[in-house]
């Protein structure tokens, strides 16, 4: 157990390690920021601040200078905000953090039930029906789920507010539009790892013990199948994450996923480096939880 | 550490939005609401370039001029101005003016204005990007606390201009509460509205200021939205959470125009687009050429079809509001067959291939249509897409090597005058931006440097003239058109589209 946790401890400071390298190395090749920053200035202008951000400097000094820096927390000061970058990367995460969250438990909510039932009734109209909506659901595109959702339940029919960040009746039509990003492939996961349990021996021998089709159905074969799904789900989260940009600029939210889009375009090394070390360690942790709940789930893997 | 933290944001996020209330009302007649496509990272007035951060600006800060709807000067914090010399000018200033934390303006706020943009920067500390634009001006020196005399090192003519958009900030203020925060939290200017809140990529929440010395405007509440999705801002001006939207594209004209609660304006803006062309690599380093170029755009069709009639064909780059701009140099006609023969006898009987490169993502469709033209008359051209970041580096500054042109626009940074885009874009001195590494057009630069230094206008604009008809015989671009600016309005709010892209909501008024 204690091994287990300190393999997961030293993965976690690996990808740390990997993701300041890579974030580093990529915004090296992307282009000179000095020219965006001013780009209607006078040569003389831009190398002074070229100079001034140390731009000039030995990639190896820039990286080392990058690296321990960030190991403390330090990034830099945004090229555009003009203030420290991750103070500004955290201030973002609220929304985009709430955003995956109510989605992704949207989502579950959503897919476990009618995963379930969808197996357990397989080849009924609601496992036919499920399919098609699963196959709609996956070929939609959010930005398009978005816009549709914003014409119909806001200029419709007028009972949410289009866009912005204000209560939580502004925070539904993003959920639902990144729930039903992630709610079919979850729904078709449940389905199917239902399907591959429900007709294994112990299933039957439980209900054979005459136990109610109920309880065999949520005790015995939903923890089992529940393995996949942790799988997925954690790595919905991190996709979630990540894929909120699109949500969050359809719906105006001041999430950190259009800070990130605003930054690489604009260059801001430091908020895309932040940023995207922010996101790195929380899809680690996550990773980090989904373990665990593995070894809750199987105690094989405690026994290993 | 940061693991922890990060963590502990989640509740906090929940927490956050836990306060519930139903959805948005309809707004409060008092409030008028603009979305833009982004909030400016600061609203400090002297330390950003950006479209958007101008727009709310000007809501809070006054200059010490202004301009009419019909782009006049109008006085504001100078109540009058006048030449001393060909380098010297004189301003009286407006008389107990308030800022909104209840200092008064005096001389020595518009010196301390000048002085913080025109002083080098120290190391670390970036200097103010606006120091291009003013940078002509030597010294700011207070007569009386009325009365200031800016001093230019050489005649400079578009002094005036640049005094249009040229903030002043109170400088005790500034001083008490540091840079940073002046640019967060205690902004404050002597403009009509004063800072409630400003949230980063959310909005700027604007209060009406009692003492503004024109009085009170229309709208108690003004709010800035940033919303970047052009479908989301349409829908929020249907729904009436904005009132105004900017760069309303062409596509989306009729749809406003036809919907019940909304209307369109429009005005002429100094936004010139041009393809700029390689004059150092062939084919283009043949006159010929590059007239052939021109003659192959079919300039009003473009205008019409594929912007809405949203624009208008401009000969060269000077735009007709322009100073300099002369009406006896007429575009290029639009034809093929002409094109074909400059080009056989510029040596390319059997036509050229080439490649142009744009970073102007809004007019992709257009950039297209210029290529299939080009094409069309032998100059085979591949059209070349970059993302706004990475494009500059990667084209006209790669020196000796062949990129033959490229798709832009200039927006004269507002000023009315030639000197304004022939500059920037034209002269070859080193500090120039796009002129030293395509243009080689004898003269040209002579020409420019002469127009710029000094502030006879009658003998500036026999100059203008003379650049004009060199442009056009020489054609270093191919020359396109100006655009249009558009705004979708809600109609509950009065207000109509300006001459130099300016939001200036003092003027907007709530519809009865």
């Amino acid at each position: 157990m204690t091994a287990l946790l300190v393999r997961r401890i030293l993965r976690l400071l690996i990808v740390a390690i990997g993701v300041s390298v890579v974030t580093f190395s990529i915004l090296q090749a992307s282009g000179d920021p000095v020219s965006l920053i001013m780009p209607e200035a006078p040569e003389a202008d831009r190398a002074a601040l070229r100079a001034a951000l140390g731009l000039n400097d030995p990639l190896p000094l820039q990286f080392v200078r990058f690296v321990g820096n960030a190991a403390v927390g330090n990034f830099g000061h945004s090229f555009f905000h003009r203030t420290p970058a991750l103070p500004l990367v955290l201030e973002r995460m609220p929304p985009t953090l709430t955003l995956t969250v109510l989605s992704l438990g949207l989502a579950l909510l959503v897919s476990i039930p009618v995963g379930i039932l969808s197996a357990v009734r397989r080849g009924s109209l609601l496992d036919h029906a499920t399919t098609v909506v699963v196959f709609l659901g996956q070929s939609m595109p959010v930005f398009w789920t978005g816009i549709m959702l914003i014409l119909l339940f806001a200029v419709q029919w007028r009972f949410l507010p289009v866009s912005g960040w204000n209560d939580w009746w502004s925070a539904v039509l993003p959920a639902l539009t990144l729930g039903s990003f992630s709610a079919p492939l979850l729904l078709r996961i449940v389905r199917s790892s239902m399907l591959d349990v429900i007709h294994l021996d112990y299933v039957r021998t439980a209900r054979a013990k005459g136990l109610s089709e109920w309880f065999v159905i949520c005790r015995h074969a939903l923890t089992n199948a529940a393995l996949p799904l942790v799988t997925v789900a954690g790595l919905q989260f991190g996709l979630l994450l990540g894929g909120a940009v699109i949500t969050e600029t359809v719906f105006a939210v001041p999430g950190v996923g259009r800070l990130i889009v605003g930054a690489i375009r604009q260059l801001d090394f430091p908020v895309v480096q932040a940023s995207v070390f922010v996101l790195a360690m929380i899809i680690v942790t996550v990773n980090f939880a989904v373990d665990l709940l593995y070894i809750y789930l199987n105690p094989q893997v405690r026994v290993r | 550490m940061l693991r922890r933290s990060v963590l502990a944001l989640v509740p906090t996020a929940l927490l956050t939005l836990a306060v519930a209330s139903p959805p948005a009302a309809a707004q409060a007649k008092d409030t008028l609401t603009v979305g833009l496509a982004s909030i400016v990272s600061t609203l400090d007035p002297h330390m950003h370039f950006e479209r958007v951060g101008i727009l709310v600006n000007i809501n809070m800060f006054d200059s010490l001029l202004h301009k009419s709807f019909k782009l006049e000067y109008e006085p504001s914090l100078a109540v009058s101005w006048k030449a001393l010399s060909d380098t010297s000018w004189e301003f009286k200033l407006r008389k107990g003016v308030k800022f909104h934390n209840g200092d008064t303006m005096t001389a020595e706020d518009v010196k301390y204005s000048f002085d913080r943009v025109l002083e080098p920067g120290q190391t670390g500390k970036k200097k103010s990007p606006q120091y291009g634009n003013i940078r002509a001006i030597k010294e700011v020196r207070i007569v009386n606390p009325d009365t200031v005399h800016i001093v230019t090192e050489k005649p400079y003519p578009l002094l005036l201009e640049r005094l249009v958009f040229f903030p002043i900030v109170p400088r005790k203020h500034i001083e008490k509460v540091g840079e940073q925060a002046f640019g967060e939290s205690a902004t404050a200017g002597t403009g009509p509205w004063k800072l409630v809140e400003y949230k980063r990529d959310q909005h700027i929440k604007l209060e009406a200021f009692d003492q503004h010395w024109r009085g009170r405007p229309a709208f108690t509440h003004l709010v800035f939205r940033g919303i970047p999705e052009v479908a989301t801002q349409v829908a929020e001006l249907k729904t009436g959470g904005v009132d105004i939207i900017r760069n309303v594209s062409a596509d989306l004209v009729p749809d406003l125009k036809a919907h019940p609660q909304t209307y369109v304006t429009t005005a002429p803006i100094l936004r010139t687009h041009y393809v700029h062309l390689d004059m150092r690599h062939a084919p283009f380093d043949k006159k010929l050429a590059r007239q052939a170029a021109n003659h192959a755009i079919d300039r009003e069709a473009i205008v019409q079809r594929m912007m809405a009639g949203l624009g208008r064909v401009v000969p060269t780059v000077v735009h007709p509001s322009a100073f300099g701009y002369d009406a006896s140099v007429t575009p290029y006609p639009y034809d093929p067959k002409k094109a074909k023969e400059l080009l056989a006898k510029a040596g390319y009987p059997n036509g050229v291939d080439i490649t142009l490169h744009s970073a102007f993502i809004e007019f992709r469709p257009v950039f297209e249509a210029i290529a299939q033209m080009l094409t069309e008359v032998g100059i085979r051209t591949t059209p070349k897409m970059w993302d706004p970041g990475p494009a500059w580096n990667k084209f006209f500054q790669t020196e000796g090597k062949a990129t033959n042109g490229y798709y832009g626009s200039w927006g004269y940074y507002s000023v009315f005058d030639a000197d304004a885009i022939l500059h920037p874009l034209y002269h070859t001195e080193p500090g120039g931006w796009v002129g030293k590494h395509y243009i080689r057009v004898e003269g040209l630069d002579q020409l420019i440097d002469q127009a710029r230094s000094t502030v006879d206008q009658s003998r500036r604009k026999q100059t203008y003239s003379q650049i004009l008809r060199l442009l056009k015989e020489e054609s270093p671009s191919i020359f396109l058109f100006h655009q249009f600016d558009t705004l979708g309005v809600s109609k509950k709010v009065e207000y109509a589209a300006r001459g130099d892209e300016w939001l200036w909501l003092f003027a907007a008024k709530p519809k009865r």
